[in-house]
């Protein structure tokens, strides 16, 4: 069985991107703000219906990037400047852990119940997952000012991931772990500490005993393979260990180029391991944040198609 | 010709005055004729370029008030890109990537109006024409069409060694090479320098290249094979820290980051004069330019008006130290 789905969000549509600007600039207030998302929203959950993808989350309309706002939730942490995500034009606010990291009260869940209330009204037949960085990730994108070594802050980050996951209102959840799978650049740091393999694959697993966990790795292939997951692997540019047994999701479009893929090649890809797996999620290979809207909702509807395979 | 030595500079772009930003969005709204746009640009051209210029910069130029964006404006004049709308770069900050979806090809001069404007009204001998490099413009686009990034950016240098070769022959002496994203892909940077000197060839004027934001360590190991006569590189947002990859640069010059672009703080003349000081203990002045880290365009007018004062009056302080032991002057070299 072949089940499309999404990982982490949607390109965020010009319209809303406008809003906020007028609410940046103070034209626009709260409510009226609120409003719009919501709107968008419904209309991603519109989309994704019309499109075929089975497994979505909420497009991450509320979202700067992978950390943000959820670092801002954490005690402990302070939000400071633009750093290179990977080895893309693509900067996110990095996180400088000050101190013991506790999570704050967040507006979270709430904003994943009323996305669950949208899906219920418009997509009742999809499963909404919630998206949240993983805490080897985290730790990986954080300057540490605190901990004595990365392994603690994988800790401490992975306490305040489960103190929130205890909060959602979905059973679903995805942790954004591209450091699993993808070497940090040296393009803008050196590297300095690691994370230890095994460390990151029980902390993983821990989290997996609160919720159904979803983990999504991303340009490489993944170096740690926790058990009783869903992993997604990026196929364009990993591949799947050889090893792996579990639940497999597999990144089969490029998010990273707007050229379309063609369908029979992707079909002949994932035949061998639909044959192994028995069952496969399919997935863009990485946050279709790196492509325009319009290019995004194509690749989209292509791995929609996939699902009648 | 001889400039003063430690000849200042800019980067490129300063912030845009408020009108112009307004102009810019009736622009884009079509509710501005074309030829008042392009009036205005020109207008707010000539304004920055009198501020840097009375701020006491040596190698002036017009903040790229034409340029709404470092990539687009170049991609959306060659063709052979198109546009399927906005990327996030951050925030809610957006970018129109183009994709190229067949061969490029050079269809229009690129900056050589802008550059025949700011000539014609500076007062200065010497202005820097700052120019998206090859890599970066390959880098930061998608390829439907080539086979590899490497080909994109190749036909990329053939288009800019054309624009370069019109510069010259309108009497350009400095272009900057912009290469923010060359040290993206490690291993990808030898092709990028490929890309960098197959622009730069056959063409006589001083070429400068600026990277920013990136990791020198990395960077230091291709200085020889680059063929420029300058690196623009910022010191002012790490601190004046971590140096000692300038043990590297040999023979070419170095175009110093005195100031920070990222803070509001002003930095003042005896902080400049203090990073010129260390940093001269690897470099030699007579192979020193000082300029800002990077463009200014992020930062309030005043504040980046302001930089630029206390960059020179900074430099100022130095020469007067320089002049005791007679050096006063440095020959402006094409080459190196
Ligand atoms: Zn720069």
């Amino acid at each position: 069985m072949i089940v499309p789905a999404l990982i982490g969000g949607l390109p965020r549509p010009v319209s809303l991107s406008k809003k906020l600007e007028q609410y940046y600039l103070g034209r626009l207030g709260e409510e009226k703000l609120e409003e719009a998302y919501r709107a968008h929203t419904k209309r991603a959950f519109e989309n994704l219906r019309k499109a075929g993808i089975r497994v979505i989350t909420d497009g991450l309309y509320r979202w700067d990037d992978i950390f943000n706002p959820f670092i801002r939730f954490v005690d402990g942490v302070e939000v400071n400047g633009l750093f290179k995500f990977y080895e893309n034009n693509f900067f996110y606010r990095s996180p400088v852990v000050r101190g013991e990291l506790s999570l704050r009260d967040n507006p979270i869940p709430e904003w994943l119940s009323v996305a669950l209330d949208l899906k219920e009204e418009v997509y009742p037949g999809a499963t909404l997952k919630a998206v949240l960085p993983g805490p080897v990730t985290l730790a990986y994108h954080s300057i540490n000012e605190a901990y004595k070594n990365l392994d603690e802050l994988v800790e401490a980050y992975a306490e305040v991931l489960r103190e929130l996951l205890k909060d959602l209102p979905l059973e679903l959840v995805e942790l954004q772990e591209p450091a699993l799978a993808a070497e940090l650049s040296r393009a803008t740091k050196e590297k300095t500490d690691e994370v230890t393999p095994d460390l990151a694959k029980a902390v993983i697993e821990r989290l997996a005993r609160v919720k159904r966990i979803w983990v999504v790795t991303y340009f490489g292939t993944p170096r740690v393979l926790p058990e009783g997951v869903i992993l997604n692997v990026d196929l364009v540019e990993g591949s799947v260990p050889q090893e792996y047994r579990g639940e497999l999701g597999i990144g089969v479009v490029n998010a990273r180029e707007t050229k379309m893929e063609r369908r029979d090649r992707l079909v002949d890809r994932i035949k061998p391991l639909l044959r192994k797996h028995g069952k496969l999620y399919v997935t863009p290979n990485t946050l279709l944040d790196f492509l325009p809207e319009s290019v995004a909702w194509r690749k989209l509807k292509l791995l929609g198609k996939l699902g009648g395979e | 010709m001889e400039l003063p030595i430690l000849p200042t500079s800019i980067i490129g772009s300063y912030p845009k005055p408020r009108w112009l930003l307004r102009m810019y969005s009736l622009y884009e709204l079509g509710r501005l004729p074309k030829e008042d746009f392009e009036e205005a640009v020109k207008d707010a051209s000539v304004s920055v370029l009198r501020e840097h210029e009375r701020a006491g910069i040596d190698i002036p130029w017009d903040g790229e008030m034409g340029r709404s964006e470092m990539t687009e404006y170049f991609t959306a004049k060659i063709s052979g890109f198109r546009f399927y709308g906005p990327v996030r770069v951050w925030g809610n900050a957006y970018f129109n990537k183009a994709a190229a979806v067949s061969k490029l090809e050079y269809r229009e001069p690129l900056v050589l109006e802008e550059f025949g404007w700011v000539k014609a009204n500076t007062t200065r001998e010497i202005v820097k024409v700052p120019i998206t490099g090859p890599y970066t413009i390959a880098e930061w686009s998608f390829n439907e069409y080539y086979p590899s990034k490497e080909e994109l950016a190749f036909d990329l240098a053939k288009i800019l060694n054309r624009e370069f070769k019109a510069l010259e022959r309108e009497g350009a002496s400095f272009i900057q090479i912009d290469e923010p994203a060359m040290l993206n892909h490690p291993d990808e940077v030898p092709m990028a320098v490929e890309a960098i000197n197959r622009a730069v060839k056959g063409v006589k004027v001083k070429f400068g290249l600026h990277v920013c934001y990136s990791n020198y360590h990395l960077f230091a190991d291709y200085f020889d094979d680059i063929k420029v006569s300058q690196f623009a590189l910022e010191f002012a947002n790490r601190n004046f820290r971590d140096m000692d990859y300038l043990k590297k640069l040999t023979h070419q010059e170095l175009g110093f980051g005195a100031v920070d672009v990222h803070n509001p703080r002003v930095e003042s003349p005896e902080e400049v004069a203090k990073a010129i000081r260390k940093v001269m203990e690897y470099i030699e002045p007579e192979r020193l330019y000082v300029n800002p880290d990077c463009g200014l365009k992020l930062l309030d007018r005043r504040i980046a008006y302001q930089k630029l004062v206390n960059l020179v009056k900074g430099v100022q302080i130095v020469r007067r130290e320089l002049a005791r032991s007679g050096k006063e002057t440095v020959p402006f070299r094409r080459s190196v």
